[in-house]
């Protein structure tokens, strides 16, 4: 992991922007009681790089005291500055372990395909042979 | 502004790889490059191959690590203008569909989602059947070996017999699970008796030549870490170096040089420290794509071809295809997995891909059956189709309703139409903006018809009703995707008549004999089809051709 793109005040300002877009409800967690602006946000930053300077730019800006007004500006009036922010939140949410066990998401994980076998859908490919009528000729 | 073109004397002709003449130089090591190099290379021709971008190391991909949803951000988004490697260069231009494309070994393959699917025989002679377009001036039989040969070595796997296309060879592999997303699928278009088939993918379901068993992770398009999918640096490259052929990576070709009779003398290229080469050869086959070759061809300007080599149709560049793309994400409230794969096509339809007289467009569309992600898709896609609902709808504590809702319980049908040719629609180069090297880059100046937009949203209705027949409990419809879908056709149309076309039945230049265009730039019309089948197989049928004819080839004195 390379070092750490966002300093702390910026990290603190993330953490009230992150829960403007995530908050607790429908028995998932927050992004800030997940640590969103922790080791999620490197992790997220380290795989999208191009994601790190303009995102420290909207923290640089961002009023911590109206996190929720400043959040709602950007997605009316600036939606490549909102895309960043929330590209880099869902981003990093869905890093965390405890949010995939929660909506049962084991992430890209191998499962072999077994090919052994007749498929179970033949009587429907039969109809499809039955009713179609041909391919069109080309003179 | 005018190109800033290497000075071609300057350049050294010295002994080394990439320097010796060869017989045959290949622009491109994509789709139509690896056949033609591997073909070629097989019969004993001496072959060098310039390709500007880079290997695409499996050890690089994000695929099998927990990010790898976040591929798509940034290093594996298939839009060059996102990804900017070095390799890339922009596209600029107002264009309704901007095209994207992989610049590397194994061009576009290296992010294709693997569909493997022939044209219709149809789809050759719409102006004979439909009034509409042109005619090709080969058919569906010139390349119907070429399918099959090419399907053998992509290990592509799939279930024959589909009688919406005319008897082939079939494939080498059983078709891979279509899971629960395709028998969902196809439960609906059984019960509205519409045409479906298992789809056949160029991805291994079982060990195949030189690929792994598919293990379904779902990352196609980003990169496949179990080498279950085809690309040419596993399919074609290996056998083709082991035959001789030489491959140079970093080589951004520029130019092409004429002789004082008109016949190319080679590729001038640029390496990475932007020092100009010229790579001789009897043959130049530019396999860059209907961007990349349009583009160098434009930029090789002389006295003889001022408006770009080859170009005396004035046909160059024009008639950009690109298969505009839509999708309705059927919602089911069971779970299917549907974050697994593969990302190829699980079952596809071609009901409406014909010209219908009750129907106020011509020609019709492909429809395939894909699963639907992680929950960064899910997200995606729930907040595409319900931004207008605005921000309370969508974030906050209603955050958790898209993957509550659509995480791993959606399929999508993507609706791919046929894009008719326009000459309006047309690669051009940017008079202000050049690439890392200093040239001019490609401008795309592209509208969809509005043929194309009733075909689209008849499609999008008949696929809602699709969707609900399969059980669905909501349907989430997006709009046109302004970014392409990789698939770049017809801007260096083939054809018999100089006037019309810029290269005849063989893909040989009418204005100069020994340059060949091989890409999908030279397809007359696009049919519904995803495209990379038909461009592989007919940079097979060329190579051949050249193989049979290559005595009468006129070369460089």
């Amino acid at each position: 992991m390379s070092e750490p793109r966002l300093d702390a005040s910026q990290r603190a300002v993330l953490t009230r922007l992150a829960d403007v877009l995530i908050a607790e409800g429908h028995g998932m967690p927050s992004a800030s009681a997940v640590d969103v602006a922790g080791s999620l946000i490197d992790r997220c930053l380290d795989a999208a790089p191009v994601l790190a300077a303009p995102l420290g730019a909207l923290l640089e800006e961002g009023a911590p005291e109206a996190p929720e007004g400043f959040a709602r500006r950007l997605a009316a009036e600036r939606p490549d500055d909102f895309a960043v922010l929330s590209t880099a939140v869902v981003g990093s949410y869905y890093l965390s372990g405890e949010v995939r066990r929660l909506i049962g998401y084991p992430g890209q994980q191998p499962s072999p395909v077994s090919v052994a076998g007749e498929p179970d859908y033949l009587d429907m490919l039969e109809r499809v042979y039955e009713r179609y009528p041909g391919y069109r000729e080309a003179p | 502004m005018q190109p800033v073109l290497p000075e071609v004397e300057a350049a050294s002709p010295a002994d080394g790889i990439g320097k010796s003449a060869a017989d045959v130089v290949i622009v491109g090591a994509g789709a139509s490059g690896s056949v033609a190099a591997q073909r070629l290379a097989a019969a004993g021709v001496d072959v060098v191959c310039l390709e500007q971008g880079d290997w695409a190391h499996t050890a690089d991909y994000m695929s099998a690590e927990p990010e790898a949803e976040l591929a798509w951000v940034q290093r594996w988004n298939p839009d060059p203008n996102v990804r900017r490697n070095l390799a890339d260069y922009p596209l600029t231009g107002e264009a309704d569909i901007r095209p994207v494309m992989y610049n590397g070994v194994g061009g576009g393959l290296v992010q294709w989602a693997a569909m493997w699917q022939p044209l219709l025989a149809s789809d050759f002679k719409v102006r004979s059947l439909d009034g509409t377009a042109d005619d090709w001036p080969i058919g569906w039989d010139d390349l119907a070996a070429h399918y099959d040969a090419v399907a053998h070595d992509l290990s592509v796997s799939g279930l024959a017999g589909d009688p919406a296309l005319p008897e082939a060879g079939g494939y080498p592999n059983p078709p891979v699970e279509i899971g629960r997303v395709g028998r969902s699928a196809a439960r609906g278009m059984d019960r509205l008796g519409w045409h479906w088939w298992p789809g056949a993918n160029a991805i291994a379901s079982r060990r195949h030549g030189s690929l792994q068993a598919c293990q379904r992770r779902g990352t196609c398009m980003t990169g496949c870490p179990e080498n279950a999918k085809a690309i040419p640096s596993l399919t074609h490259w290996p056998a083709a170096l082991a035959a001789g052929a030489r491959l140079v990576t970093g080589a951004r070709a520029a130019q092409i040089p004429l002789d004082e009779r008109g016949r190319a003398v080679g590729v001038v290229y640029l390496d990475a420290d932007g020092a100009a080469h010229l790579q001789r050869a009897s043959v130049v086959m530019l396999a860059a794509n209907a961007v990349g070759s349009a583009r160098l061809l434009l930029l090789s300007t002389s006295a003889r071809f001022p408006d770009g080599l080859a170009n005396s149709s004035g046909l160059l560049g024009r008639r950009l295809m690109q298969h505009p793309y839509r999708t309705v994400t059927a919602v089911f409230d069971e779970p299917l997995e549907s974050w697994q794969g593969p990302w190829g096509q699980s079952i596809y339809s071609l009901e409406f891909a014909e010209t219908h007289p009750d129907r106020d467009f011509v020609r019709g569309a492909k429809w395939m059956v894909m699963p639907h992600g992680g929950p960064m898709f899910a997200v995606a896609e729930y907040h595409e189709a319900r931004r207008q609902h605005g921000f309370d709808a969508l974030w906050g504590e209603n955050f958790h309703r898209a993957a509550a809702e659509v995480f791993g319980r959606a399929f999508t049908w993507g609706i791919q139409a046929e894009d008719l040719p326009e000459d309006h629609n047309r690669v051009v180069l940017d008079p202000a903006v050049c690439d890392g090297s200093g040239l001019p880059t490609a401008r795309i100046e592209y509208r969809m018809s509005e043929n194309s937009r009733r075909m689209l949203d008849f499609n999008l209705a008949r696929a809602v009703e699709a969707a609900e027949a399969s059980g669905a409990v909501e349907t989430l419809v997006r709009g046109v995707w302004p970014t392409g879908i990789g698939h770049v056709l017809g801007t260096a149309r083939m054809g018999d008549d100089p006037a019309t076309s810029v290269v005849d039945r063989h893909c040989r230049a009418h204005d100069v004999a020994n340059l060949y265009v091989i890409d999908g730039g030279v397809f007359v019309t696009g049919g519904s089809a995803n495209p990379t089948a038909t461009i592989m197989a007919n940079a097979r049928r060329v190579a051949d051709c050249l193989l049979r004819e290559r005595a009468a080839v006129e070369v460089p004195g």
